[in-house]
C-alpha cells in the first residue's frame, strides 16, 4: 500500500493503522468521523430540494408525454417541453404487450367459417391445469370426422403457459389476442366458451393437416408476411 | 346595525370564520395535496380520480371519499385499552391547535362604514373615534400582550395528546411512540423558543399583530417587504422553520410515527378517531405556516399596499401621517380582501413548502435528531439572539 493514497484519504471511509503480515485482510482500522459541514446537511439538504423542486415544476407545468411515447422507452421522439411523469392512466390507456405476450385464447376458423378443431384431445391432454373441456362430436365431412361439440376453457384455472397453442397440431388454438382475461363477478362468467373464443378468431389457411412429408420441395411461402404461413 | 357589528366582533365569530373558512378547508386539501404533491415529485400523477358524477377537478374530492371512508368505518377499540384516555387523546390533539390560532391576526382591522372609500390615514391618526371609523372589526380574535409566550403553551398541550395516546393504547409500539414524540417535543420547545426570541428583540413585542405590522426603519411603511422580518432575522427564520417542522412530527423529523419501525402512537387508532390525529397533524401545519406568514412574512400586508392603497416611494410612518410617494388609492373593501387573500397565499405557499421538505429529506435517526436540536439548534439561536442584541444595543441604543 503506497503512503500517498492514505494520506490523500484520510477524510473519507476508515484510516488503515496497521495491516496484519500473515492475513493481509485482517487489518487494523480507525474510522474518521466526517466533519461538521458534512453532519449538518445543510449543502446536501438545499441540494435535494433543488431536484424535488425541478421535478415537481417540470411535472406540474409542462404537458404529459405522448403515450405512445411513455409505452416504447427509448423511442427515438424529441421529449422537449415535456413532463417527466410515466404513470399510464388504465383504463383508458394502456400499454402494448409484446408480440409474444400469451393473452385470452381465440379459436381458428376453417375458410368456410367453421371451428378449425378436429377434437384431437392434444391440447386438454398437454394442460397442466387441466382447464380445457371437449366434447367432441361427428361432422359431415369424413376428411375431417370430428368437431368439438364443446370447447370450454376455465380462465380461473388456467395458468397461460401456451402448451395448448404448442400442442395443437392444426392451428386451431392461438392465445395471441394481446387481451387479459375479464374481471368478473361470477366464477361461471369466467369460463370461455366455444362461441366466444370462435368471435375472437380468424381464418387460418394453414393446410389441415399440413403438407406432408414433402414440404422442403414445396418452397419458401409466397408472402413472407403472411402469419399462417 | 351595530349588535350587527358587536356579533362579528365577537370573538367566536371570528375562531368559527378562521376555523370553517381557512383552516379545516386548507387541512382537509393538504390531504390531497400532500398525495398529489409527493406524486408529482416522484414522477407519478397521484390520485386524481375521485369525483361526483363528471366533476373531478384534478382529484381534489379525494378528501371528501376519505372522510366518509373514515366516519363509516367501525369505531374499534382494542381490549385493554384505558377507555377514558384512549377516547380523550385524539380530542387533547386537535383541541390545542384549533385553539392556538386565536392569536393569529389573518386580516387587517375592518371599518364596516368606510368600506367603500378609501380610508384616509391621517384622519385615523389624527381622529380614531370618528364615527366612520367606529364598529371596526379587527381580523384577531385575542390581541394579547404575551401572544406567542401563549401559543407555545398551548401547543406543547398537543403533544399531551400523543403521548396519552401511547399510554392509553396498551401496546409497547404505541407507548414507543408517545415516549419518542414527547423527546422530539422537549428537545425542539426550547430552540423554537429561542429562535423567536431574536424577533422579540428587533420588534419588541410579542403580539403578533403588532409584530406583523412592524416596520424596522421609519423611512418605510409596514407593508414594504424590506421591513419583514425575513430580512432582519434571517437565521431565526431557519431555525424556527426546522424546530417547527420537528414540532409537527413530520419527516425529516418523523422518529415518533416512524411507520417501517414501530408505527407511532396512534397505532391501535383507526377510523375517525385516528383520522382526528391525521387532521390534527395538517392543522398544525396551517398553524406554523400562518405563523410564520406572520412573524416573518410580514402577515396579512401586500407588498406596498397601505391602508389607503398602493404606494411606491413614499410612505406612512407608525404614526400614520402620510408623506408624498406616487399612490393608487383604493376603496377599503378592496385593501382588505386583497389584505385578507394575501394571508391566505403566503400559508399556502408556506404550507406547500413544508410539503415540498416533508418529501425531500430522508428520516433522522434518533441519535442524529438530538444532536441537531441540541448541539446545533440551540447554540445558533442563542448566537442568534446575542448577535441581534448586540446590535441594537450597538445601532439602535438601548
Amino acid at each position: 500500500m503506497s503512503h500517498g493514497h492514505e494520506e490523500e484519504d484520510v477524510t473519507h471511509g476508515p484510516k488503515i493503522l496497521a495491516v496484519s503480515t500473515t492475513h493481509p485482510r485482517v487489518r487494523t482500522i480507525q474510522v474518521v468521523r466526517p466533519e461538521a459541514e458534512d453532519t449538518t446537511f445543510l449543502a446536501a439538504t438545499a441540494k435535494g430540494l433543488g431536484v424535488t423542486l425541478k421535478h415537481f415544476a417540470r411535472n406540474l407545468f409542462l404537458p404529459m408525454k405522448k403515450l405512445a411515447v411513455r409505452n416504447a422507452p427509448g423511442a427515438p421522439v424529441d421529449e422537449t417541453w415535456r413532463n417527466e411523469i410515466e404513470t399510464v392512466q388504465y383504463p383508458e390507456e394502456k400499454v402494448v404487450y409484446p408480440e409474444r405476450f400469451r393473452g385470452l385464447h381465440r379459436l381458428m376458423m376453417r375458410d368456410d367459417g367453421n371451428v378449425r378443431c378436429v377434437a384431437c384431445m392434444c391440447c386438454p391432454t398437454a394442460c397442466p391445469a387441466h382447464c380445457i373441456t371437449i366434447i367432441p362430436a361427428e361432422t359431415d365431412d369424413k376428411g375431417i370426422e370430428k368437431k368439438p361439440a364443446v370447447f370450454e376453457i376455465d380462465e380461473l384455472r388456467c395458468v397461460v403457459c401456451g402448451l395448448c397453442v404448442e400442442a395443437c397440431p392444426c392451428d386451431a388454438i392461438r392465445m395471441d389476442t394481446g387481451m387479459h382475461a375479464k374481471p368478473v363477478e361470477d366464477r361461471a362468467d369466467a369460463i370461455e366458451t366455444r362461441e366466444s373464443m370462435l368471435g375472437r378468431g380468424i381464418r387460418s389457411i394453414a393446410k389441415q393437416g399440413g403438407v406432408g412429408p414433402d414440404w422442403r420441395e414445396a418452397g419458401a411461402p409466397k408472402d413472407p408476411n403472411d402469419v399462417n404461413r | 346595525m351595530s349588535t350587527l357589528y358587536a356579533i362579528l366582533d365577537w370573538p367566536g365569530t371570528k375562531w368559527l370564520f378562521i376555523v370553517l373558512a381557512l383552516v379545516m378547508p386548507l387541512a382537509s386539501l393538504l390531504t390531497w395535496a400532500e398525495r398529489r404533491q409527493s406524486a408529482m415529485m416522484q414522477d407519478r400523477l397521484g390520485p386524481n380520480r375521485a369525483n361526483i358524477g363528471p366533476i373531478k377537478l384534478k382529484g381534489i374530492l379525494h378528501f371528501v371519499a376519505d372522510a366518509l371512508k373514515m366516519i363509516f368505518k367501525e369505531d374499534f377499540v382494542p381490549a385493554n385499552v384505558h377507555k377514558g384516555l384512549y377516547a380523550l387523546a385524539p380530542i387533547l390533539a386537535l383541541a390545542p391547535v384549533l385553539i392556538a390560532f386565536c392569536i393569529i391576526p389573518f386580516g387587517p382591522t375592518i371599518y364596516p362604514h368606510a368600506l367603500a372609500h378609501p380610508i384616509d390615514p391621517l384622519l385615523l391618526a389624527a381622529d380614531p373615534g370618528n364615527d366612520v371609523f367606529k364598529d371596526s372589526i379587527r381580523l384577531q380574535m385575542f390581541q394579547i400582550d404575551f401572544g406567542l409566550i401563549f401559543y407555545f403553551a398551548v401547543l406543547t398541550l398537543a403533544n399531551y395528546g400523543g403521548t396519552i395516546a401511547g399510554w392509553a393504547s396498551y401496546n409497547k409500539w404505541a407507548l414507543l411512540g408517545g415516549l419518542r414524540s414527547s423527546s422530539q417535543m422537549m428537545s425542539y420547545e426550547v430552540a423554537m423558543g429561542l429562535s423567536l426570541m431574536g424577533a422579540f428583540l428587533v420588534t419588541g413585542t410579542l403580539e403578533p399583530g403588532a409584530i406583523a405590522m412592524f416596520g424596522a426603519s421609519d423611512s418605510m411603511s409596514g407593508s414594504n417587504p424590506l421591513n419583514w422580518l425575513w430580512l432582519w432575522q434571517p437565521v431565526g427564520l431557519v431555525l424556527f422553520f426546522t424546530a417547527a417542522i420537528a414540532e409537527t412530527k413530520r419527516a425529516p423529523f418523523d422518529i415518533p410515527e416512524g411507520e417501517p419501525e414501530i408505527i407511532g402512537y396512534f397505532v391501535e387508532y383507526s377510523g375517525m378517531r385516528w383520522g382526528i390525529f391525521f387532521l390534527a397533524e395538517f392543522i398544525e401545519i396551517v398553524f406554523i405556516s400562518a405563523v410564520i406568514a406572520t412573524v416573518f412574512f410580514g402577515g396579512w400586508q401586500v407588498p406596498f399596499l397601505d391602508i389607503d392603497g398602493f404606494r411606491f416611494g413614499g410612505y406612512i410612518d407608525p404614526s400614520h401621517v402620510s408623506t408624498s410617494g406616487y399612490s393608487l388609492l383604493l376603496p377599503h373593501w378592496a385593501v382588505a380582501s386583497l389584505q385578507f387573500a394575501a394571508f391566505g397565499l403566503k400559508v399556502i405557499l408556506l404550507c406547500w413548502f413544508q410539503l415540498l421538505v416533508r418529501w425531500t429529506l430522508p428520516r433522522f435517526r434518533a441519535d442524529q435528531l438530538m444532536h441537531l436540536g441540541w448541539k446545533l439548534l440551540l447554540p445558533l439561536a442563542l448566537a442568534n439572539i446575542m448577535v441581534t442584541a448586540l446590535i441594537k444595543l450597538i445601532f439602535m441604543g438601548n
